[in-house]
């Protein structure tokens, strides 16, 4: 019982020691790169490294007022609600079909939606970029809804797809009995039923949709269509270099909503990034 | 909606003129075969959109010459040369090697921080600070590591200090230490993803198993590697197929931070793609290394996420 006890307290001791060990390394950088961001630009590529430096907004300032900021923060929001809102009208009927019917070819079917997760940016950007600009999208906040609601759309079907098959098949049954439609129960049953596998969905959507770079930076060449994780890349003052301060504002200002969003989702989280196949 | 409606039509106009009825029912019976065809079918042909149509065009595109002028077709030149092209090679063993490093890293940090943290009371809190690498945008990790190690030398100023090395590490004129860099900011920033999955898969097991072995006297450890981590296999395999396509598919880290450098020593596969493509023009060469890469795709997608996903479902 004793040795019981003592190799407890031991792991206890590693426990904490590993694990607050793993959260130093996450976070010392990241609070370093806020110190970035609330810091002159002088204070930032010196000789020596600067550790406690002069406070600073100056690039809250810059952020806002050299760069038309607030344009690609409604960028980034436009495509990525529109993006989101075409996955559900595609992905929820998708689902439903996928989990609710037998019929020749649905296992295919769902793999083929499955698989175009695995497609590599790079493999199919040079014949979409061709696409868009043959239609005049270049450049805008249409083209980038497009891709990224091809992007996640396996993602949003096989996520709702998995929540779909946790509903019980007698609480359709009542309502079939009642003499209710499909797409009737699609509606008032199986919807509301999975609203948190929707939700879910949704903001995994939206992180990938955010973090979506080489589309993006093929996509939108000018500041037209510029969303903020592109617009970071291209921070640069010309000859003055990157202007780091105003990058680290930046990425903190996309962060945040998406820290709280997550957070409350957290339970559902495992589920959503593993496409429903790991259920926590 | 639909349905219902047309059949009480059907009823209702049942009796008074019976062949109607006969058409009627068996189109609607046509319809019920079809309706769950019907369902899927917009996400299929949306999905269309980027993996068939790309996929023909690009094998179309590289038959040809394409620059600026019109398309000149050229047979197989552009594979012949893409086989002969060292970089093409040097981009696939880059793409292999810091990918398979990197994966197999964040695994085992993955699981070590799971195993400590899935009992712990304060998991959830654990879980949110491990949490937030990942939410940060790729590009804004990217330039956090060209910061802290390239254009500040922070990290090299800290081990100076330390008086680990005596000046600063030439880290962009090494591969090495470029590659580590890549590697180090993905494992940084994804190996919350694998953590996340793992705790979640470790917290639905069966917990009277374990106190069955934890009775018998088994410790921690041994629990965890002879009963929850076989149980697990499953779950990691799904997750370690995820994180390899997006390994695989790293782009931002490379264009923000080596821009494939030293001597193409980072390049990967999707950098050389961009750059072949995006930066000399050379369209028909790129298109020929996606479809190279399309191939490897598909045959990967056959052989191990059809089996990963199909096996996690079960």
């Amino acid at each position: 019982m004793a040795s019981v006890r003592r190799s407890r307290g031991e792991s206890h001791f590693t426990r904490y020691l590993i694990l607050g060990a793993w959260a130093f390394f996450c976070l010392a950088p990241v609070l370093w790169f806020l110190s970035i961001g609330l810091r002159p630009r002088v204070e930032i590529i010196t000789p020596q490294p600067i550790y406690w430096p002069t406070f600073s907004l100056d690039a809250w300032h810059m952020i806002w007022e050299d760069w038309p900021m607030a344009k690609y923060l409604r960028n980034s929001v436009l495509a990525i609600i529109g993006s989101v809102l075409i996955d559900l009208v595609l992905a929820i009927p998708a689902a439903y079909s996928l989990s609710r019917y037998q019929y020749r070819g649905r296992d295919d079917i769902g793999f083929y939606i499955l698989s175009t997760r695995m497609m590599a940016p790079a493999i199919v950007a040079i014949p979409i970029f061709f696409l868009f600009r043959n239609f005049g999208l270049l450049d805008t906040i249409w083209a980038l809804m497009l891709i990224y609601a091809a992007i996640n759309l396996s993602v949003v079907t096989w996520i709702i797809r998995s929540y779909m098959l946790d509903i019980p098949k007698e609480l359709e049954d009542a309502a079939r009995t009642d003499g209710a439609s499909d797409l009737r129960i699609l509606w008032e049953i199986i919807i509301p039923a999975i609203l948190p596998g929707i939700i879910t969905a949704s903001v995994i959507a939206m992180i990938f949709a955010i973090n979506e770079f080489l589309f993006t930076l093929l996509i939108a060449s000018t500041p037209n269509a510029y969303t903020m994780s592109v617009a970071l890349a291209n921070f640069t003052g010309g000859s003055d270099g990157v202007i780091y301060n105003a990058i680290a504002l930046v990425a903190f200002l996309a962060f945040l909503p998406v820290f709280l969003v997550v957070v409350a989702i957290q339970k559902h989280l495992s589920r959503g990034l593993t496409m429903g196949a790991v259920k926590g | 909606m639909t349905r219902s409606s047309l059949s009480g039509a059907g009823v209702a106009t049942a009796a008074p003129v019976p062949s109607a009825t006969r058409t009627f029912r068996r189109r609607n019976k046509r319809l019920k075969v079809l309706f769950p065809y019907l369902l899927v079918a917009p996400a299929v042909l949306y999905l269309m959109m980027i993996t068939l149509y790309p996929g023909v065009y690009a094998i179309i595109q590289s038959f040809y010459a394409v620059k600026f002028g019109p398309w000149r077709p050229v047979g197989f030149a552009n594979y012949a040369n893409l086989l002969n092209d060292y970089q093409f090679w040097g981009a696939l063993w880059n793409t292999l090697v810091i990918g398979s490093i990197s994966l197999a890293l964040q695994c085992v940090i993955a699981l070590t921080l799971a195993f400590f943290a899935y009992r712990d009371p304060w998991v959830q809190g654990w879980r949110i600070i491990f949490l937030i690498p990942m939410l940060f945008m790729p590009s804004a990790v990217a330039f956090i590591y060209k910061l802290a190690f390239l254009d500040a030398r922070v990290f090299s100023d800290i081990l100076i200090r330390l008086g680990m090395i005596d000046t600063h590490l030439a880290i962009q004129s090494s591969v090495w230490m470029s590659r580590s860099l890549l590697i180090l900011a993905d494992v940084w920033q994804w190996t919350p993803f694998l953590f996340i999955i793992f705790v979640a898969a470790l917290q639905g097991q069966d917990e009277e198993v374990e106190e069955a072995a934890r009775l018998d006297g088994a410790s921690w450890f041994r629990i965890f590697w002879y009963i929850s981590l076989p149980l697990m296999k499953p779950v990691i395999v799904v997750a370690l197929v995820l994180r390899a396509i997006d390994i695989t598919t790293m782009f931002a880290n490379v264009f923000i931070i080596t821009k494939g450098g030293p001597a193409f020593g980072t390049e990967t596969i999707s950098y050389f793609i961009y750059r072949t493509g995006f930066k000399f023009f050379n369209f028909g060469y790129a298109s020929a290394a996606s479809v190279i890469m399309l191939i490897l795709t598909i045959i990967i997608a056959q052989l191990v996420v059809k089996r990963a996903f199909v096996s996690s479902r079960s």
